[in-house]
């Protein structure tokens, strides 16, 4: 879904919103209703009283105007509510017209019975109906009550109908209560509030979430760089609310952690290499003195193959670091220098005619990360074909052997340290294990990939895929 | 040095299990040496005795490899192979940047460290002739830096060339339009180390055209001279824009 927000902002200030929302829809539905029943029971509460005052009063004209007003605005001022509805003027019919658009309420009816029988006004029958106001036919009949209702465009709304006969009365009193214009006024003060609530909370939530979110926003920037680059920098400093200021201050112990564990590894691997090259170096001469030549060659491959473990390790330790910029290079031509070396060495490993590739890289770890693959060529896979391609920007080092290849379900395997295809053979061709690893930790140093794929035919392919510069 | 005295060394290393070892190996090879453990008993060696050349090893407690290396240059003008355990082409270049003349990470073949004494030796025995023998050379807007054997293109790409390349280019670049014939490339080629360039003068030549000129079957640069030879066609100039 589009509109929901991913950050944590977003989704409170969001869920706030919504909320606000549904409690003020909630609340507008409450005041709706309970304005709906005030009004209905104002109106029939006017009705009762104009109809009592009748009974009382027959003459309604001698209530003073002014006095008539007075009173009106006291009530209107004690029910401090929608405006109180004015009615018509009475009207005295033998037999109340019953249309057939009105709607009779019983309910009603009998509440209006009690109503005028507590004002001393005992009636034998009563009508309370809903009727439209331009179907009534007594403002039909006078023509200036008609434009007047016409002009104010009232003919639709409702009009409560009230008719009572007196005991022994022979005439029904016909009261009539329009129903008076809704009060938009409501709904106006509602719609204020929700506002003000709204922008009171969201602000309120927008300084608190900013003051979680922007250290937060630090911090992950932060454990990004220290991820991608192992570089430990100063401190982050302790900002925001407890919670988030605890976390900050758990990540620089951790971060620091981290920081230590790499030095000391570097240092470590530092003094491991220098430790274990001098005495290699003394063995290395001493087997000089073997006089048998056949056993002096083993016993010097032997001591290269434990210095190229020793040096895939170092490396494998140093690759992530940063080794100065990387510079255009003739991939072509280091292509051709490595291959060309192991040429040199009577190996069976030709390169493929290439273009001129040039791209930004550290010479000496591309040039390793090669050699590694065309040695695993050739030591598992019979020989190396070497290539240089270009697609989609993307400059490939491919070497293919003619070997078994890899099953599918190893080749992730073969990029851990330490793995070696078949067990077999691990003691016959030595080596750590690591050519793989390295080839690929060198391949991400250059923002690449290592690739490893069988055949269709035969044989396996490793590819070095370097990002356009 | 001449044929009759042996040639000196100077050892230094603070590990007896590599320097003894090793200065038996030397001495069997035909060299007199002399073992120092530390740069202060080296330095108290060197003022009674000059040798031919010193073996210097880095990392030692006490005054390091590189401060004794950068006053033996300095002072006494000794040519300075380094021994290290570490690895890194940074490390080398600094090495060669104090102006040490060879650098051999250790372990390293006894056989290969006996070529590399030899060829320092004869390049030292050269030197007064050469000026700067370190400056870089140009040639058709490439420059070849012989301090760090990097060449690079007219465009500053760098491309990748092995020793023996390097060395193949360095001696046309060393005699400009000058026919060579094969022995005498292979005289100034090989004649270091013997066992890096075993291959035909011929496969270099073509090795190092593929990677210098715009079209290896019609070179411009190295040209084939009838009757067995080459000859470098280009100027060269040195120094080109001086040591960086």
């Amino acid at each position: 879904m589009r509109l929901w927000p991913k950050s944590l902002l977003g989704q409170v200030l969001l869920a706030a919103t919504v909320a606000v929302l549904v409690a003020q829809s909630v609340s507008v539905v409450l005041l709706y209703r309970a304005a709906e029943s005030r009004r209905d029971a104002a109106m029939l509460n006017v009705a009762a009283l104009q109809l009592v005052r009748q009974a009382e009063q027959p003459d309604r004209s001698q209530l003073a105007t002014a006095e008539r007003r007075d009173r009106r605005d006291r009530l209107r001022r004690q029910t401090a509510g929608p405006r109180l509805p004015r009615p018509l003027r009475i009207e005295w019919v033998d037999n109340p017209a019953r249309l057939s658009g009105d709607r009779r309420d019983p309910a009603r009816e009998a509440e209006l019975q009690q109503l005028l029988l507590a004002q001393g006004v005992p009636v034998s029958e009563v009508l309370v109906l809903e009727r439209r106001i331009g179907d009534d036919p007594f403002i039909a009949g006078r023509p200036r009550l008609r434009e007047r209702v016409a002009s104010e465009g009232l003919q639709q709304r409702e009009m409560l109908v009230a008719a009572v006969r007196r005991d022994g009365a022979g005439e029904w009193a016909v009261s009539r209560v329009p129903e008076p214009v809704a009060p938009t006024g409501v709904m106006r003060t509602i719609l204020f509030q929700t506002i003000v609530i709204f922008l009171v909370l969201v602000s309120s939530l927008f300084f608190l979430l900013r003051r979680i979110t922007r250290p937060l926003a630090v911090l992950t920037e932060r454990t990004e760089r220290f991820a991608a680059t192992r570089q430990a920098s100063e401190p982050l400093a302790a900002q925001g609310p407890d919670d988030i200021q605890r976390l900050i201050a758990a990540h620089n112990a951790m971060e620091a952690r981290i920081a230590a564990l790499i030095d000391e590894k570097d240092v470590m691997l530092g003094a491991i290499g220098h430790d274990l090259k001098t005495p290699l170096a003394a063995l290395r001469v001493r087997i000089e003195s073997v006089e048998d030549e056949r056993e002096r060659a083993k016993m010097a491959a032997g001591i290269e193959d434990i210095t190229r473990s020793l040096d895939d390790i170092l490396s494998l330790a140093r690759v992530g670091k940063a080794t100065g910029p990387a510079e255009p290079t003739d991939l072509t031509a280091l292509v051709a220098s490595v291959v060309e070396e192991f040429e040199d060495r009577g190996k069976p490993v030709h390169m493929i005619d290439a273009p001129r590739i040039v791209r930004p890289v550290h010479v000496t770890w591309l040039r390793r990360a090669l050699r590694n693959l065309i040695s695993n060529a050739v030591r598992y896979g019979d020989k190396a074909s070497v290539s240089l391609t270009e697609t989609e920007g993307r400059a490939i080092l491919r070497v293919d052997d003619i070997g078994p290849g890899i099953p599918a379900d190893r080749i992730a395997d073969m990029l851990e340290p330490f793995t070696r295809g078949e067990a077999s053979r691990n003691r016959a061709t030595g080596g750590a294990g690591l050519g793989l690893t390295l080839a690929r930790a060198i391949a991400e140093q250059h923002g690449g990939e290592l690739v490893l794929t069988n055949l269709p035919e035969r044989g396996l392919r490793a590819e070095i895929r370097l990002p356009s510069s | 040095m001449n044929d009759t005295a042996p040639i000196s060394l100077l050892l230094v290393d603070d590990e007896a299990s590599l320097r003894e070892p090793l200065a038996e190996y030397l001495t069997r090879q035909g060299f007199a040496v002399q073992e120092a453990e530390s740069a202060a008993v080296a330095r108290s060696h060197l003022r009674t005795e000059k040798p031919d050349l010193v073996l210097l090893d880095i990392m030692m407690p006490g005054e390091d490899g590189l401060s004794l290396c950068r006053h033996l240059i300095e002072t006494r003008a000794l040519p300075v192979i380094l021994l290290t355990a570490r690895g890194e082409p940074t490390d080398r270049i600094v090495g060669l940047e104090i102006g040490a003349d060879d650098y051999v990470t250790k372990p390293f073949e006894p056989r290969e460290l006996v070529a590399r004494i030899r060829s320092v030796l004869r390049r030292a025995g050269r030197a007064s002739s050469e000026p700067d023998a370190d400056a870089p050379y140009g040639f058709e807007g490439w420059r070849l830096d012989p301090l760090k054997r990097r060449l690079t293109d007219p465009e500053g790409v760098l491309v990748s060339i092995s020793t023996a390349e390097f060395r193949l280019l360095r001696a046309f670049l060393d005699h400009p339009r000058q026919v060579l014939d094969r022995d005498q490339l292979l005289d100034m080629v090989q004649g270091r180390e013997a066992h890096l360039f075993d291959r035909a003068v011929d496969n270099q030549v073509s090795r190092l055209r593929r990677k210098i000129e715009a079209d290896s079957r019609n070179p411009e640069l190295i040209l084939t001279v009838r009757g067995g030879g080459y000859r470098f066609a280009a100027q060269v100039t040195r120094p080109v824009g001086g040591r960086d």
